[in-house]
């Protein structure tokens, strides 16, 4: 009995790994250029790669940029896909800049510490503003205005970019956040968007907000469906809409969100 | 491409299921074991998500031939019902209804039988959570959601006497499954993996 159940879990367990390993071929544009930066802040060094438009040699224009979080996971997807919309729509691409990951994501990501692995967000936002951003309009013909600058982060990712909109607007015009753990200590990113509304209000955002219907563990949807209301109840000068991905959960309606906010930015930047 | 996947899995799904085919047939050569015609067969489960969605299904089972297995399937499942207030998050309430029916074959030893399906169906999701921080306006967010169920279903009964142990497992390939950055973070489908355990009753 014991072995005929093991079995069969160990089947299970090797369907699901033939289900799992399927993945799509990685993005290889002919401009993907890549370089290191140690945080001053707490050491880690971080993997940084940027995908440039096609024309980017041939042209003296200046790009919009897109910051990826969890860059080792996202960047492959967003870069595909920003170079499609924009060739789809004949409108001029962005430059995708991944950061990879340094310290634990869950350090990284999260506003403040309720427990050994999480609230290091003030320093990574620092390192974002102080180091990634500077190099990469030093070193890349990128718009340097708030506008042209977008942030787009899934789960803790999505949570500290909702941070970020709270707490450092004026570093990013243009936010995608996807399943973003609202959630977290209690609402506290809630309470950073209260503390500085006055300030934010003043400001144009751009906002998409994605979701899955099926992320249901308790936790995601109603703080979820609080801040969209938040943001498009009390700021007078935003583009803000949210999805639910049908039948979709926390990490299956990532990718088809990420799509789908990417599309409503180039429509609506 | 997802021909040749969905290929790939039915090849793996039907290899194991032959190799337990042989195993018995090596070691037992003679089968002794009468074929259950029909079955019916209550019980308990988990989703692999363990502990928080709580299972009550039941499986009819009916063997026209040897090798031949039909099964209709049902569950009633009360999920994330160990944390039902979670940061100022209330669920309200969270449940499905799974109906599925499904084809395959069983195959027998001495003590038990195992059968494997492919099972097709509907599930009905609904929910509703509302966020009650006193910071803020209450918001509470209700889904119901209608949707495709497939999968694979393994079924081990153990025992011949009119009541046996019946074990079953679904692997639900619906939503395609994704992976995530922590390879021990269950997801997707691997998050929704059933393992039911309960009494069978043979009927005829």
């Amino acid at each position: 009995m014991t072995r005929s159940i093991f079995l069969a879990i160990l089947i299970a367990a090797i369907v699901m790994n033939v289900l799992s390993s399927c993945k799509e071929d990685a993005f290889s544009p002919n401009q993907t250029e890549e370089m290191s930066i140690q945080s001053l802040a707490n050491g880690a060094i971080y993997r940084i790669k940027i995908a440039l438009p096609d024309n980017y040699n041939s042209s003296r224009e200046s790009y919009g940029s897109v910051y990826v979080l969890d860059g080792e996971e996202n960047f492959d997807l967003v870069a595909k896909t920003c170079k499609e919309i924009s060739t789809d729509h004949s409108t001029p691409n962005v430059l995708v800049v991944s950061i990879g990951y340094g310290k634990d994501r869950s350090v990284d990501y999260t506003p403040t510490k309720v427990g050994a692995d999480t609230g290091g967000g003030a320093e990574f936002l620092n390192f974002i503003r102080t180091q990634i951003i500077p190099q990469v309009e030093q070193h890349y013909r990128a718009d340097t205005t708030r506008a042209s600058r977008t942030i787009l982060g899934h789960s803790y990712g999505g949570l500290f970019g909702a941070c970020v909109f709270a707490v450092d607007n004026s570093l990013f015009g243009n936010y995608i956040l996807l399943s973003p753990s609202i959630w977290f200590d209690n609402e506290v990113s809630l309470e950073l968007e209260v503390q500085n509304r006055s300030t934010n209000k003043k400001n144009h955002q751009l906002v998409f907000l994605g979701i899955g219907e099926m992320e249901n563990a308790g936790r995601m949807q109603a703080p979820f469906q609080t801040f969209y209301e938040i943001l498009r109840d009390t700021y007078p000068d935003i583009n803000v809409t949210m999805n639910r991905e049908k039948y979709l959960d926390h990490m299956g309606s990532r990718d088809p969100n990420i799509i789908k906010g990417l599309n409503y930015y180039f429509q609506n930047r | 491409m997802n021909h040749s996947k969905n290929l790939l899995i039915l090849l793996s799904f039907l290899s194991c299921s032959v190799g337990f085919a042989q195993k018995d047939s090596s070691v037992r050569p003679v089968i002794h074991s009468p074929v259950r015609i029909l079955t019916v067969e209550p019980g308990v489960g988990i989703h692999t998500n363990f502990g928080t969605d709580l299972l009550l299904a039941t499986l009819v089972q009916w063997n026209p031939g040897k090798r031949l297995s039909f099964g209709a399937h049902t569950s009633f499942n009360i999920n994330n019902i160990t944390q039902r207030k979670f940061n100022h998050v209330i669920t309200d309430y969270n449940y499905s209804i799974n109906q599925k029916f499904g084809v395959g074959t069983t195959f027998y030893s001495k003590k038990s039988s195992h059968t494997f399906m492919a099972m097709v169906g509907a599930k009905y999701t609904a929910y509703q959570e509302t966020l009650a921080n006193p910071d803020f306006n209450k918001v509470s967010t209700s889904i119901s959601s209608l949707s495709p169920d497939y999968g694979l279903m393994y079924g081990l009964k153990k025992g011949w006497n009119r009541y046996f142990l019946s074990f079953r497992m679904y692997i639900p390939l619906f939503p395609w499954p994704t992976h995530g950055s922590n390879i021990n973070y269950l997801d997707g489908n691997m998050n929704n993996l059933a393992l039911e355990l309960g009494l069978g009753i043979k009927l005829k």
